[in-house]
């Protein structure tokens, strides 16, 4: 700052002579009258141009391209706007089907389910009833068989009896007695 | 000659003839003050033919420059107007381009500072001062009048209120020609009187030379705010011919 202070110093007075010796006797060159004419002139020109050039060309096909990017730009929001409503649809529609397509496996699973209980439970009632008939039957085969052997048994004492009895007596006992006899 | 000096700050207002053209007697050369303007009309134009040149969707630099600015003074414009403003959209964008290169290219050594000369700007501020008093009292008829009489001031304010308005009012144009016209002057000359410093103390001058650069700095912040606050009061001064009545 001292160096800018000595230079202000040093230079002001100069400076300030070759001002004034610069100046022309209308002072500033802004204040010289002689140039207005040519000056404004000019500028009449060149800002008509200007503004011309603005009017005709320029304003048009900007404020065309920032409108067209504008329509573009909400079409195509628009554009994402439907398609996002379409995929929200679409994801619903697909819930939809999905709580309905396991609710219909669930009924499926659960119907087979009882329809596998139930075939179980008639095989086996089927199968009891078929034990139960076989064990019958063959109890009464059994049966059938122990009266057969019995009367066999009770023939064959018979026979042997009177076997025996025939090789000491002659008389024969029928098989009434015989039968009391074992009795 | 003193003008030949090369720290004579106000050597670069000075307008020289580059070829004398004389209409009617009147003296309409075109000087070094002239080309500029075309310099500054040029600009504008290069910067809207490139920028427009490939019109799309999604924009490369230059397109997005030119639409930056379209953008810019049309807010402005809508910010400041509302939409009645529409209809003077090409002469505020006009205004505002070629203030803001003529700014901006008198920035460069060795250049002429369109807006440096009071007339220039005068001619700016007074057509607007005459179109915005046009359009007032086309909108509003004698209605336009209100504007010196604000609502909700007493009556026996109105002797002290009413000449303040009219000098107000009438004083606009003057400001608005003087603040850009004294800020490009005034910038300009003390960037000149710095450089001559750079140049005079030689060893020393990287002193004044880091000044200059924050102050080249500043003056380039000051052009294009210079353009922006001629636009926006422009606008202003449109809204309430417009809408006196706010």
């Amino acid at each position: 700052m001292k160096i800018l202070l000595k230079a202000f110093l040093l230079t002001a007075p100069i400076n300030f002579v070759y001002a004034a010796e610069g100046q022309k006797s209308a002072g500033l060159p802004q204040m010289d009258i002689a140039t207005f004419p040519s000056q404004l002139f000019w500028l009449v020109i060149t800002f008509s141009l200007l503004y011309l050039f603005m009017w005709k060309f320029v304003i048009p096909r900007l404020g065309a391209t920032i409108e067209e990017r504008r329509d573009k730009i909400s079409n195509d929001i628009n554009d994402a706007d439907n398609l996002n409503t379409e995929a929200t649809d679409i994801l619903k529609k697909y819930d939809e089907q999905m709580a309905s397509a396991s609710q219909e496996s669930n009924e499926i699973i659960t119907n087979s389910k009882k329809a596998m209980l139930d075939h179980l439970e008639t095989l086996k009632k089927e199968n009891e009833e078929k034990v139960n008939s076989l064990i019958s039957e063959s109890q009464a085969k059994i049966k059938a068989q122990e009266e057969k052997s019995k009367i066999e048994i009770r023939n064959a004492t018979l026979d042997t009896v009177k076997a025996i009895v025939s090789r000491y007596i002659e008389n024969i006992p029928s098989d009434e007695e015989i039968n009391k006899k074992l009795n | 000659m003193a003008a030949d000096n090369p720290i004579d700050p106000i050597h670069q207002f000075e307008i020289s003839k580059i070829a004398d053209i004389r209409l009617g007697g009147i003296d309409i050369s075109f000087t070094n003050s002239s080309l500029f303007m075309v310099f500054a009309l040029a600009a504008t134009m290069a910067l809207f033919v490139i920028g427009l040149s490939k019109k799309s969707i999604i924009p490369n630099r230059m397109q997005m420059l030119s639409e930056l600015s379209y953008n810019f003074i049309a807010n402005m414009l809508r910010d400041q107007v509302g939409d009645q403003g529409r209809a003077y959209f090409p002469f505020i964008f006009s205004l505002f381009m070629f203030i803001f290169f003529c700014n901006f290219i008198g920035l460069i050594p060795y250049t002429f500072t369109v807006t440096s000369h009071l007339i220039v700007t005068f001619a700016f501020a007074g057509l607007i001062f005459i179109a915005v008093t046009i359009i007032g009292f086309v909108k509003n008829g004698l209605g336009y009048l209100r504007i010196f009489y604000p609502s909700g001031i007493p009556i026996f304010l109105a002797p002290l209120i009413v000449p303040i308005e009219i000098i107000s009012y009438l004083s606009k144009p003057i400001s608005l020609s003087v603040r850009l016209c004294a800020n490009m002057l005034a910038g300009h000359s003390i960037l000149k009187i710095f450089a001559g410093f750079i140049v005079m103390l030689g060893f020393l001058g990287f002193a004044p030379l880091v000044f200059l650069v924050v102050l080249y700095a500043l003056e380039t912040l000051i052009a294009a705010l210079q353009a922006y606050i001629f636009t926006i009061l422009t606008c202003i001064y449109l809204n309430d011919a417009l809408h006196p009545d706010h």
